[in-house]
């Protein structure tokens, strides 16, 4: 394995782009494409949780489904473990699969309601081929109770659990094959909160255990806080500040990620800290403003927001952020 | 008992499924006080929205049914109402908002005819003085060219414009209860903290009380001045905001309060958060006792089978728990 031990990173992405275009009526009047990520660049390290945050519409899934390719970026790199996954023939593709999965946001819609659970955790050995029949009963059985289920489970459909157990089958489905990443888009967004702990812990539990590495999309600063060692912020397709969670909330430089912030309730009394209300709603993608996207909501914006592209800078070390004012 | 107190006493609200009868809301009392915020907190199927809904006889009868209690409200109770004089009630005396703006407003209709609706109904005398207070009620709600949104339709607008609309739609017969139910679980942060500072100015402005219907904790703490926790149906603790976060007599409301993380306080890396254990029970098969004693981190032996009764511990502080029983 020369590649990794070269290449410390597990995942390295680069200016990825993914637009989509909104052809208009077929008269031809074309729209401009919505450029629903527009150059992102970031990378994970083996064991490392990184957290992806940002509004409905900033990009944040389409982001997770370009890494995977479960669409086809428009350009841009994705480097898995020194492998460029744009150079693989589809056999090897699905074979580096095994290393990359996801967790979908609705364990609901992401189950198929006709099939049990032990069908739904026998596809991942099926298709890659791997243990034969008795061995993938055991498999199954042993993936139940790395979740937190009884192995008596598998025989139920879906509809016979509760949100809570869906999303933990969806996690065990996730787990089966021994991932290096997972990709977790919206794990428990669907979910209550007394539940939401639960889930977040075992995936804590199977980090620690599997070492697995997790890109963490949500848009709940808190969860993501305490899930994740580096955090990146995303607004309109860009990555706006990224950095170690911990200076991230101590120290944040773009006056996005501090509006974010700011408006989380506290849950103390005493912590009177006034709210930055930011004004107005998220622009449309397919037509952003012009300069620094934010600058229509910005409450420290001046001229130059409205026609400069700020690059994202390393400000301190590890410290990243596009703003032109800080 | 103030004018326009509400007062909610033992309301018990079932519905008919493909095995009998299940009881959403088992038997709660409240009374909500001029010019206060209450919250009802609770998970999924806890009853908090059936609730809510019950008070405006909003609930499909059947399945649905209201099986016993009184909402007195103005000296009468909402129960007795015929459907004529609860017309009244709607939108001028209690109005509501709604979790999805997307659904709760009408699609084929412009913003200004679903303005105009309740005005017309309930205030207003001529088409003209309905569209002023229209437009008056969209500008408080700080929408940018109101006169121009009247024309338009719900799809043109975004979420949280929509959420907008639906406050104003609600406050334009000014009313003196306003009950929202998960106003802002559809949208994005950012237009969250909009609409709740919107909703808090608006009940400074009235006076108006609001029940605010939640699972969000943290918005709780922001802007309600009590909090009323369910579980399975009953209500297991209330008291004032800050009380009953600081100080949660209720394991539930203890392990609801420690399951969410708290920001800024990132833990040593591995470390877990307190999670309440097993499921929310579903109401077909609730437990025996005390509904919360499967999940419960303190059971005792008489929580299994005894149902412990909601009592007053401190002036204020409500909670039905057999270990605040044997404490005291």
């Amino acid at each position: 394995m020369t590649d990794a031990s070269s290449n410390p990173d597990l995942l390295k992405v680069r200016k990825l782009k993914k637009h989509f275009s909104a052809n208009g009526s077929f008269l031809g009047n074309s729209k401009p494409d919505v450029r629903a990520v527009d150059g992102i660049s970031f990378t994970i390290k083996p064991g490392e949780t990184l957290g992806l945050v940002g509004e409905s519409g900033c990009g944040k899934s389409t982001a997770a489904r370009a890494i995977l390719r479960l669409v086809e970026p428009t350009s841009g790199e994705v480097l898995f473990r020194g492998r460029n996954l744009d150079t693989l023939s589809p056999k090897e593709m699905q074979d580096l699969r095994q290393e990359m999965q996801i967790i979908f946001q609705d364990p609901n819609a992401s189950l198929n309601p006709r099939r049990r659970v032990e069908d739904i955790l026998e596809e991942p050995f099926i298709i890659h081929n791997i243990a034969d029949k008795t061995e993938r009963k055991d498999r199954v059985a042993e993936l139940l109770k790395k979740v937190g289920l009884a192995p008596e489970h598998a025989h139920r459909f879906p509809h016979e659990f509760s949100g809570g157990q869906l999303q933990r089958i969806g996690i065990a489905r996730a787990i089966a094959l021994n991932p290096r990443l997972i990709v977790a888009d919206e794990p428990v967004s669907s979910l209550d909160v007394s539940i939401q702990a639960q889930v977040i812990n075992l995936m804590q539990d199977l980090k620690e255990t599997m070492n697995i590495s997790y890109l963490f999309i949500s848009h709940n600063l808190a969860i993501v806080e305490h899930f994740s060692d580096r955090v990146a912020v995303m607004y309109l397709g860009k990555i706006v500040e990224m950095t170690s969670s911990e200076k991230l909330y101590a120290n944040p430089r773009h006056p996005y990620t501090e509006a974010l912030l700011s408006v989380i309730p506290k849950m103390e009394s005493g912590s009177d800290q006034p709210r930055l209300l930011i004004k107005g709603d998220i622009p449309n993608p397919a037509n952003p403003p012009g300069g620094c996207a934010f600058h229509t909501r910005c409450p420290i914006k001046e001229k130059q927001c409205e026609t400069t592209v700020p690059e994202l800078k390393e400000i301190e070390p590890g410290h990243f952020s596009a703003c032109l004012l800080r | 008992m103030t004018a326009s107190e509400l007062r909610v006493e033992n309301l018990k609200v079932s519905f008919s499924g493909e095995n009998g009868r299940l009881t959403a809301v088992n038997g709660i009392s409240y009374c909500l006080k001029p010019g206060e915020i209450l919250a009802i907190v609770g998970e999924s199927g806890c009853g908090k929205t059936v609730g809510a809904l019950s008070l405006l006889r909003l609930i499909p009868e059947p399945p649905g049914r209201i099986d016993a209690g009184s909402i007195l409200f103005d000296s009468r109770d909402l129960l007795k109402l015929t459907p004529w004089e609860l017309r009244e009630v709607r939108g001028k005396d209690i109005a509501m908002i709604f979790q999805d703006p997307m659904t709760s407003l009408n699609p084929v209709l412009t913003l200004g005819d679903q303005l105009m609706e309740p005005i017309l109904r309930h205030t207003a005398s001529t088409r003209q003085e309905a569209w002023d207070r229209a437009v008056e009620v969209l500008r408080s709600m700080e929408i940018p060219s109101p006169a121009e949104k009247m024309k338009q339709y719900p799809h043109q607008l975004s979420g949280g414009m929509r959420q907008r609309v639906m406050i104003a739609m609600a406050v334009s017969c000014s009313p003196r209860i306003l009950i929202a139910d998960e106003p802002t679980t559809a949208l994005d942060v950012l237009i969250q903290a909009q609409i709740m500072d919107l909703l808090q100015h608006a009940q400074e402005q009235t006076g108006m009380s609001i029940l605010l219907i939640t699972h969000d904790l943290g918005m709780v703490t922001e802007i309600a001045q009590r909090v009323i926790v369910m579980y399975a149906g009953e209500i297991v603790e209330s008291g004032p905001a800050d009380e009953l976060f600081q100080t949660p007599l209720h394991p539930y409301t203890l392990g609801l309060k420690n399951s969410v993380p708290k920001l800024g306080h990132k833990q040593e890396p591995g470390k877990r958060l307190v999670e309440i254990s097993g499921n929310v029970p579903s109401l077909n098969q609730l437990p025996s006792g005390c509904a919360f004693h499967p999940r419960c981190p303190s059971v005792m032996e008489r929580c299994k089978t005894e149902k412990p009764v909601l009592r007053e511990v401190d002036p204020g502080r409500e909670v039905s728990c057999w270990l605040e029983e044997a404490s005291s």
